[in-house]
């Protein structure tokens, strides 16, 4: 069903050839614009920004703080219309369903039903009967390691585990794309590196598409087919680097290869000078020795 | 626990100065606490106070009770409603501002001195605490939580009641607590403004004829009545919040 047509009818003038796959998400020249309620100055959220990504491929995002991956994501998910540019999913315009799920930044359980209660929120539109989404949201429950915490409501557990639940809300309805805001940000580092081996493992075995925001530069070269760098003011994307790090990644120590080495001396410089130039960041200026 | 011995203390303080006071002014004015329960006590055992309670509540639920049934669907569909319900905004502030003895006058014009009027009086004092309090519980609606029900494919209907309802809740039960303390004074205003009768005739009765004790008696069980309503709202809204941990 998803077998490239051989031209497709001016949407896409340089068709792709018949051998490689369909990009799933792609977007062209988009951008959004905020406009604060009054008085400050709009905000150029993302500008021109052109971003193809093929099914089963795992792309992180990373830039400093503003620079529009959050706005990117909502975009991907439907969730927001574009001022200008096309996004398109699996070849239409996006809507919002089990078919992506998103990890927010912020954790956002509902803080009146129970951790299974939340997860089984997200599995309504599954088709799922009622049995077979408790059995699901167990089981993705175990996971992230939360079964205990089943019955439990999100005011009870600690910030790490609100956002394993968070994930595992995101993971249950098995969706062919997955968009995570920092998933792992407020993980401890223990937790965290399982939780990265276990996403790989997930992925290796379902092979959705992934698109991942962090900030760890490390973070990034250790999950990503692709590193997409993005700025600030307005946001945009920078360059995007293809990580050929053999896989699975968590077999062994890659941290110690030089390429990831090489990668992650090269993606820091660019991220501190991108933060130190930028006149509007709250770090404009700072000596660069530091 | 500490509470418990705080609130003791503090009785005994509002005691102590009822006490001194009935000292100052005399029985003729300011009967002492022992006076007070021997009236009350005359007053309950003559059933007196059981029919006035029972009148007054009869008229007290009727009035409440349609009012919270008519406050809240108006509530939540005028914060459902977006524009047209801000639209409305400016009146129901309005509204809810007005001194609702104000409309005694009219309401007895209407409806005579008889029940109606009195259960309209209180209908009136306890529907716009709990149709403003029900709108602002749907404007309140946590805007991440809507649009991470959005992103799960909810449609509007299921974001309403998952999402905005359970989140207006709290404000729906504040809004209920002071309705119930509104209607409570207007029970007792309009069985002093039309057909004297229930609590507010025996205050009326008393107060003009200084019997002090029996009138205090009263008003103590006025007080008595005030707390049970907003207690059990309390109750009543621990319930819903199992979630909340405390
Ligand atoms: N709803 C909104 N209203 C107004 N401005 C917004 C809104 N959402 C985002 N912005 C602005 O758009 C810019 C990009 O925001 P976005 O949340 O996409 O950044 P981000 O890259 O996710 O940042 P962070 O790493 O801090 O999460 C920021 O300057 C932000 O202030
Ligand atoms: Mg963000």
């Amino acid at each position: 069903m998803n077998r490239p047509e051989p031209a497709p009818s001016g949407a896409f003038p340089a068709a792709p050839p018949a051998e490689k796959p369909m990009p799933i998400i792609e977007l062209a020249g988009v951008s959004k614009r905020f406009e604060p309620p009054r008085g400050a100055p709009a905000v150029d959220a993302l500008r021109d920004v052109t971003l193809s990504i093929d099914q089963g491929s795992f792309v992180v995002l990373l830039g400093p703080s503003g620079c529009g991956k959050t706005t990117l994501l909502r975009l991907v998910d439907g969730l927001l219309p574009p001022d200008s540019g096309s996004v398109r999913v699996f070849g239409r315009a996006p809507v919002p369903g089990p078919g992506m799920g998103f990890v927010f930044q912020s954790f956002r359980l509902v803080p009146w039903s129970t951790v299974r209660g939340n997860v089984e929120f997200a599995l309504a539109g599954t088709g799922l009967d009622r049995a077979a989404r408790r059995e699901r949201a167990e089981h993705y429950l175990e996971l992230v390691g939360l079964a205990r915490f089943a019955s439990a409501y999100p005011g009870e557990l600690s910030g790490g585990m609100k956002q394993r639940a968070a994930l595992a809300r995101a993971l249950a309805p098995e969706p062919e794309i997955l968009l995570m805001d920092e998933p792992f940000a407020s993980i401890d580092a223990q937790t965290r590196e399982l939780m990265q081996a276990e996403l790989m493992r997930l992925w290796a075995l379902r092979r959705s598409v992934v698109l991942f925001v962090t900030h760890s530069v490390d973070e990034a070269i250790l999950l990503a087919d692709r590193v997409v760098l993005m700025g600030p003011r307005p946001g945009r994307i920078l360059e995007a680097i293809e990580v050929e790090l053999p896989r699975p990644r968590w077999r062994y120590d890659v941290r110690a290869e030089p390429r990831f080495i090489e990668l992650r001396a090269y993606l820091w410089n660019r991220i501190r000078e991108l933060v130190l130039s930028d006149e509007n960041s709250d770090f404009f200026g700072r000596s660069r020795d530091f | 626990m500490t509470i418990a011995i705080e609130r003791l203390l503090i009785l005994a303080g509002i005691l102590a100065v009822w006490w001194a006071a009935a000292f100052h002014y005399g029985p003729t004015v300011v009967p002492d606490p022992p006076a007070t329960l021997a009236a009350g006590r005359r007053l309950a055992a003559d059933g007196t106070l059981l029919a006035a309670l029972g009148d007054s509540a009869l008229v007290y639920l009727s009035g409440y009770l349609a009012a919270a049934a008519a406050a809240v669907p108006l509530g939540l569909a005028m914060g459902a409603a977006g524009r047209l319900g801000k639209a409305f905004e400016p009146y129901v502030y309005a509204l809810a501002a007005t001194p609702r003895v104000a409309f005694v006058p009219l309401v007895i014009v209407l409806l005579g001195l008889g029940v109606e009027a009195k259960v309209f009086i209180v209908f009136l004092g306890a529907i716009m605490p709990i149709l403003v309090n029900t709108y602002a519980g749907v404007l309140a609606a946590d805007d991440e939580l809507v649009e991470m029900a959005r992103s799960t494919g909810a449609g509007k209907l299921r974001i309403f009641l998952h999402i905005v309802l359970p989140g207006a809740l709290p404000f729906v039960v504040a809004g209920l607590r002071l309705g119930a303390t509104i209607g409570l004074i207007n029970t007792v205003v309009a069985e002093l403004y039309t057909a004297v009768q229930g609590l507010g005739g025996l205050l009326a009765l008393y107060g003009n004829t200084f019997r002090m004790a029996e009138y205090f008696a009263i008003v103590i069980t006025l007080a008595f009545a005030g707390v049970a309503v907003t207690e059990g709202l309390r109750l009543v809204e621990q319930r819903f919040a199992r979630w909340r941990t405390r």
